[in-house]
């Protein structure tokens, strides 16, 4: 934001761009309330001009095993974080506090892994997938992302903020590096955490094409593919009430968590410098 | 201890998923993979389908994989054979076929056919003839037609009527869709609150709408015979977009900017639109949801009557043993029965590919009651194959991108096909000068 704008001004840009954002969201909620016999007719309207029904929504409950897909989302993301933050804080603390030789080249090559388009990688990853025998499993579809750049490099620049003095004070306690780790620098990196945890799990609850290549077990799908299963139709026309209602379906844990936990993450981005 | 909750979770999570993954059975096990054609009741149709089979072949057990759109069943196909994991039979959309095959991708079915103790004519003369040019790639069989459609236009009657139209007299030629379309949109001011006519123009769709017009202007859009030509810098296809064109920019009776398919269904269920181009596939749907009588005629001419085929075939990749390979055949035998080919039929809207499906009392009966239907199935004598060269997807692009600024007015009908051809020649060059370019040495 810059200097010469007016507070006013500023106050009036963010809430422009905050309609913009909740017009989808807006939309989607009234579009899932409709009910079916409303047809097309009205259907790009954002005021409700009817008795709200939950139809739609028993609808998309029954066009997939969601119960499953949930568990399966839920278990893939959990897994994947946790990993992540394993390694992500096992690498972050070598390069930020360990000296051997190479450190620097390496950490760069690290980060040249950011560059890389995920796409360029579906074959060979799925490749070494399914050599490891994890070809149509969950942890097929987590194992590109048990070791994560963009978390090992958050995790060493805050690391690099923490005081030395606290590790000295802790290495004259006959703390090893572990539990350095585990008691000095973890609790102190507790924003970046939280933050580095959001940007994981959102990502990895809405991906869609890596999933697509690793499941094919329809009882292996996460949330993404089984809505995908009554929303991609590739020739016919669409259902929005029940498309819209099995979004919400899908977002909804996410929302929730966020407003149950608003502040918090607001705080840990406003520390983490994330956004 | 924070944290502590989180791994004891996440490691259960871990245990729970890889116990998931140890499958222990008899049968051949075989994948199919397949692309929605139209909503989630076809999913569950589609593993009805497949259970059905399962119970019928108990040496065998199939399971249908789910595999996103057209387009992502390719890519989805293409990296499980290059990872070592092939399908036993994919529905795969069939323009990609002379693609796959000229990638060795997938394999020809001769030797299945031949086994049956049939020979390959004789197999595919079950088949609506419209159907071969997409299945036959160098002369050889590479795909079974599963499910097929053509365009249509569709059109609102009670529309026709209320601007004195005669709806048993549908537009059929050009001249005829113009007008009637101007007599269609209905205008507030400078507002328009009723389109005469919409067509889709996203991936995917808009060639195929596009060849459409082309084909009804007397062209071809590609050398059906061979995979490395299209013919997109050529007065049948300049005619083609620049009257797609006119109908937006000049007559403005068609939206402007990029009209995505499920988009212009929409618009005509809910009399926003009078007429559109848009496949047979959509029939059922259309059928279901139009509150109004609608009807539906074939293309309208500028030259000639004629349509593309669309939809997809059935087809085994390369690299399979020998057990899942002939499940597989027995599974796509099955599909492609008289008496499934139906049933999909009617419950899709595409077209049964088979020809002897409609001979089935069932089928006799539902094209009694559904005039629309039968339509959609004489339209077929006029079909030709859908385009399809090496790497067809990209071909495909290089022309849509230029109808999406064509129909948003960024760009006139010329310069757009002269730009398209040039990157579709640039695409299809390492095939050519591996093959029409690949000449006997002089010295």
């Amino acid at each position: 934001m810059r200097g010469e704008l007016t507070p006013r001004l500023g106050f009036g840009l963010v809430s422009a761009a905050a309609l913009v954002w909740a017009t989808p969201f807006l939309w989607m909620s009234v579009a899932a309330l409709r009910p079916a016999s409303y047809g097309a007719a009205g259907m790009a309207s954002l005021w409700p001009d009817f008795t709200p029904t939950l139809d739609n929504f028993a609808e998309a409950w029954a066009s997939a095993d969601f119960a499953r897909y949930y568990l399966n989302t839920i278990l893939l993301c959990g897994g994947i974080l946790l990993v992540q933050i394993i390694t992500a804080s096992l690498a972050g603390f070598a390069f930020a506090r360990l000296a051997f030789p190479g450190r620097t080249a390496l950490f760069y090559a690290f980060l040249v892994q950011l560059m890389l388009v995920p796409v360029v990688l579906l074959v060979p990853n799925l490749r070494t997938v399914a050599q490891l025998g994890l070809y149509d499993t969950l942890p097929g579809v987590a194992a590109p992302y048990l070791a994560s750049a963009f978390g090992t490099f958050l995790m060493r620049q805050t690391f690099r903020s923490i005081p030395r003095e606290l590790e000295d004070a802790a290495l004259m306690d006959g703390a090893s590096p572990l539990d350095l780790i585990r008691h000095v620098y973890l609790p102190l990196a507790k924003p970046a955490l939280v933050a580095f945890s959001i940007v994981s799990v959102t990502s990895h609850w809405n991906e869609f094409l890596w999933p697509l290549m690793v499941i094919n077990d329809p009882d292996k799908r996460p949330l993404t593919l089984g809505l995908a299963t009554f929303t991609r139709g590739a020739e016919g026309a669409q259902a929005w009430g029940v498309i819209a209602a099995g979004t919400i379906l899908v977002v909804a844990p996410l929302i929730l968590a966020f407003l149950l936990f608003q502040r918090r993450f607001v705080n840990s981005f406003l520390a983490s410098g994330l956004k | 201890m924070r944290w502590g909750w989180l791994k004891g979770a996440g490691a259960a999570a871990f245990a729970l998923a890889l116990a998931g993954a140890a499958p222990a059975r008899a049968a051949t096990e075989i994948e199919l993979f397949f692309p929605v054609p139209v909503d989630g009741q076809l999913a569950r149709d589609m593993s009805t389908m497949i259970k059905e089979f399962n119970e019928k072949n108990p040496e065998i057990k199939a399971t249908p994989v789910y595999t996103g759109s057209y387009d992502e069943t390719l890519i989805k196909t293409r990296a499980a054979i290059r990872a070592g994991k092939p399908p036993a039979a994919v529905i795969m959309s069939a323009n990609f076929l002379t693609d796959l095959a000229i990638e060795g991708e997938i394999q020809p079915l001769e030797a299945q056919i031949e086994a049956d103790g049939t020979t390959p004519k004789r197999f595919m003369d079950q088949f609506w003839p419209a159907l071969h040019g997409n299945a036959i790639v160098n002369g050889k069989v590479y795909g079974v037609p599963f499910h097929n459609s053509t365009p249509l236009l569709y059109y609102n009657a009670d529309h026709f009527k209320e601007v004195g139209l005669d709806p048993d007299k549908p537009p059929q030629n050009w001249d005829e869709l113009l007008a009637a379309a101007k007599k269609l949109t209905k205008r507030e001011g400078d507002r328009v609150t009723r389109w005469g006519i919409m067509m889709p123009s996203n991936y995917d769709y808009g060639g195929w709408i596009l060849q459409a017009l082309t084909m009804s202007n007397g062209g071809l859009w590609f050398n059906p015979e061979y995979g490395g030509e299209v013919y997109y810098d050529t007065p049948s296809m300049l005619g083609a977009l620049t009257f797609w064109s006119d109908l937006v920019q000049k007559a403005k009776v068609h939206p402007a900017g990029e009209q995505k398919g499920p988009g212009v269904s929409t618009a005509f269920l809910s009399g926003q639109a009078s007429m559109m181009l848009l496949s047979t596939g959509s029939l059922t749907h259309v059928r279901q949801n139009a509150k109004f009588p609608y009807r539906v005629a074939f293309v309208p001419k500028n030259v000639r009557n004629a349509v593309p085929i669309g939809g997809a075939s059935l087809v085994q990749p390369a690299g399979l043993d020998d057990d899942k390979r002939k499940a597989g055949w027995t599974l796509i035998k099955w599909m492609t029965s008289p008496e499934k080919s139906g049933w999909w039929s009617r419950a899709t809207g595409y077209f049964a590919p088979n020809m002897a499906a409609y001979d089935q009392p069932e089928m006799r009966d539902f094209m009694g009651k559904n005039p629309d239907a039968k339509i959609a199935v004489d339209q077929l004598r006029f079909a030709g194959p859908w385009f399809a060269t090496y790497k067809t997807v990209a071909v495909r692009k290089a022309i849509e991108d230029e109808l999406q600024a064509v129909v948003s007015g960024k760009k006139s009908p010329k310069d757009a096909l002269v730009t398209a051809q040039k990157t579709a020649d640039e695409l299809l060059k390492p095939y050519v000068e591996q093959t029409a370019l690949k000449l006997p040495p002089t010295n």
